[in-house]
């Protein structure tokens, strides 16, 4: 410690001893004599617990963070807002991104470290993007955290499998969302789900957190529902020392972390405040658990820490009403489903590739036009037929074409296009006060034919001449069932009936959650304006600022990252000095 | 005209009381349950089945909604009454090993408000 910032902690100290009039003789002595007073105030409040780790939030950053914590001879407890467990991850299909594991190492599928980073680079960064740079055109801090997952999401994982904690599944076949890249030199092979994931994987969020919570209450990691963390203890240097928490029935806890506060606590889909000041677009809420609420960026903020990456999310199509309903269950469109069907905007055109990849599709929705004054694709509709009702439907991975007796009050219908196009107004003018009054323009019904009858020329030959739907890998991936069509060569698309019934849903933009947040170094440590650490203060998953940027690299990019850097923060937190040493 | 404020007051107060009662079990509900399960009639299922009628309803049946087999093996043959209910939500997977859902409630008056609320979507 140089001499000044010594002399700054024993005044802020002294400050604090004068201050607080009954502290009790320890500090006093300790003030008196000039001493770094770093328990000073630890020593003024009273905890209802005391462990090495507090971990906030149960997703599978807070459980990962807190099992690998564990292993490391430590004690940790988790403290959940939500009244259960498991956050966003419980919603998740649960696949997950791991370049180079062992799978692909076993099966002799190549993963070269250079080419894995140049693939993430020029999707993070694409107008930067220079394969002759020493980094490939990323910042040093990308760049490290890029690396960090190549290095560490492997042994990661294998550890979480060895403990039996999250046994997985190799899903060889699953392609990366830019697979045709020529960077990307292992295409498929880096998804795996939770073993007991059902066989379309929609599922392996809630087996994630089935497994990776019983493993941790086994290992005698408490976990505390209903806690909601308030604030963020510090002692007289600076240091993090704990938190102050409110129970759901009011009452205010505090729990000392000798080594780390580490927050795994989600983004801020569900903070209106947040998303309309840092996101650019219309973004109406997602998908993430109705507690991700930014809560870490208002906690952390006050203690100088650095955000970044605040204007991108992980982004999704949601259907409007779910969205506006704040429907606690809404899942993200991962899989646009259907074969004749199709998007159209409020002039009844289609002007997007429906099955591009949620992430990339969903940007398309914020073009604005600044000549008409709108955003013309705020709220797509997708049309679909009896056909695609009778073989699409799915209650997975958040279609829109969903089985009857599942939740359907978002479809829209009609005998007729006619009539279907009177109930697509009616819809939007029940919605007309989050749309800034958007209604089908005059000639709708026209373009809308129109664009049925081209949209059949192109499934006939299936060649889609505008949009290139279904050309491909990832596209053909997230089809979704469809009737079987002997001899067809693209089976994303097919001619839509020349009659009814007809079929349709309100489509926004979402997110499935937000991706920027205090940042912090390789380890989880978050980091100050100056880029320094604040000791002992630790930050993993959708909370922190992702590394990524705009890009969504594969499926699982989320949360192979995520159990990457539970992994590094785990070991990093626990060499930690702590607030003795 | 004296009597009226009073009685006014009175009611009000049971107003209030009423509505303290049911927000604790609703909003109880909704911090614990509602990212999965929907409550109102006709809702359709979410992640989770309906809950609307959940009490006296047979466990493992919900129409239109596919159980998990080790959720099904578990609970078939039981109806939700305060007693199962009451178990369950100390821990679903003590009650059902392997379901999909994962919860668990250590604080009685918790669970107690929790079943009054489920008690009451009907």
């Amino acid at each position: 410690m140089s001499e000044k910032t010594r002399a700054d902690a024993v005044t802020t100290s002294r400050r604090h001893f004068i201050k607080s009039a009954g502290a009790g003789s320890a500090a006093v002595a300790a003030a008196t004599f000039g001493f770094v007073t770093e328990n000073a105030e630890a020593a003024d409040l009273k905890f209802d617990g005391e462990y090495d780790m507090v971990v906030c939030g149960s997703g599978c950053g807070g459980l990962a963070s807190a099992l690998f914590s564990r292993w490391q001879g430590n004690t940790a407890v988790i403290l959940e807002k939500a009244g259960s467990i498991g956050g966003t991850t419980s919603k998740a299909a649960f696949w997950y991104w791991v370049p180079n594991n062992a799978a692909m190492r076993k099966a002799g599928i190549a993963d070269p470290k250079p080419d894995f980073l140049k693939y993430v680079a020029r999707l993070t960064n694409p107008n930067g993007y220079d394969a002759n740079h020493p980094r490939y055109g990323l910042t040093p801090w990308e760049y490290e955290m890029c690396e960090a997952i190549y290095d560490s999401a492997s042994p990661a994982v294998e550890l979480l499998a060895e403990k039996g904690a999250l046994p997985y599944r190799h899903v060889a076949g699953v392609p990366d969302y830019f697979a045709e890249l020529p960077e990307d030199k292992a295409p498929k092979g880096r998804v795996l789900v939770p073993a007991e994931a059902s066989p379309s994987m929609s599922d392996g969020g809630r087996v994630a957190v089935r497994t990776m919570s019983a493993k941790a209450r086994q290992e005698g990691i408490p976990i505390r529902t209903g806690t909601r963390v308030t604030k963020i203890l510090q002692n007289t240097t600076g240091r993090v020392i704990g938190v102050e928490a409110q129970d759901e029935l009011g009452a205010t806890v505090r729990l000392r972390a000798k080594k780390a506060v580490i927050f795994a606590t989600g983004g801020f889909t569900h903070n209106v405040e947040l998303r309309k000041n840092f996101l650019n677009g219309p973004i109406y809420g997602g998908c993430a658990a109705p507690s991700n609420e930014g809560d870490f960026i208002n906690l952390a903020s006050p203690l100088g820490a650095q955000l970044r990456n605040m204007n991108y999310a992980w982004m999704c199509p949601i259907p409007l009403e779910k969205a506006v309903a704040k429907d606690g269950s809404i899942s993200g469109m991962f899989s646009v489903a259907g074969d004749s069907m199709l998007f159209v905007n409020m002039y009844g055109q289609p002007n997007a590739n429906e099955k591009l990849q949620y992430n990339e599709l969903a940007h398309t929705f914020f073009e604005w036009d600044g000549a008409k004054v709108e955003y013309p694709n705020l709220v797509r509709i997708a049309v679909w037929d009896q056909r695609s009702q009778d073989h699409s439907a799915s209650a997975e991975y958040g279609r829109l074409i969903v089985p009857r007796g599942t939740d359907d009050r978002h479809v829209i219908k009609g005998a007729t296009l006619p009539e279907l196009a009177r109930a697509i107004d009616e819809r939007l003018a029940k919605y007309a006060g989050v749309t800034g009054g958007a209604k089908l323009a005059p000639d709708f019904l026209a373009n809308l034919q129109a664009s049925i009858a081209r949209f059949n020329g192109f499934a006939k030959t299936g060649k889609d001449l505008d949009f290139h739907r279904g050309e491909r890998v990832v596209e053909q991936l997230f089809n979704g069932d469809v009737k079987e069509e002997p001899g067809r060569t693209n089976p994303t698309m097919w001619p839509l009936s020349a009659s009814g019934p007809y079929y349709a849903a309100l489509v926004v933009a979402g997110t499935l959650d937000t991706k920027g947040g205090p940042k912090t170094d390789t380890h989880g440590r978050v980091l100050d304006t100056g880029d320094k650490p604040i000791p002992g203060l630790y930050g993993v998953g959708n909370c922190v600022a992702s590394a990524s940027g705009r890009a969504y690299w594969a499926g699982g990019a989320t949360l192979g990252p995520i159990i990457a850097f539970a992994y590094r923060t785990a070991q990093a937190a626990s060499a930690d000095p702590g607030s003795k040493a | 005209m004296k009597p009226l404020p009073l009685l006014l007051l009175a009611l009000a107060a049971v107003a209030v009381s009423a509505q303290a009662d049911e927000s604790l079990g609703q909003r109880l509900a909704q911090n614990s349950c509602a990212q999965c399960h929907s409550f109102a009639k006709g809702e359709g299922h979410g992640v989770g089945p309906n809950l609307f009628g959940v009490f006296g309803r047979p466990a493992a049946l919900a129409s239109g909604f596919a159980f998990s087999k080790p959720y099904a093996d578990s609970m078939k043959g039981k109806t939700w009454d305060r007693a199962l209910l009451d178990r369950w939500l100390t821990d679903t997977q003590a009650v059902a090993p392997g379901s999909g859902m994962v919860y668990f409630q250590d604080d009685p008056k918790k669970r107690d408000e929790l079943i009054k609320f489920l008690q009451s979507l009907k």
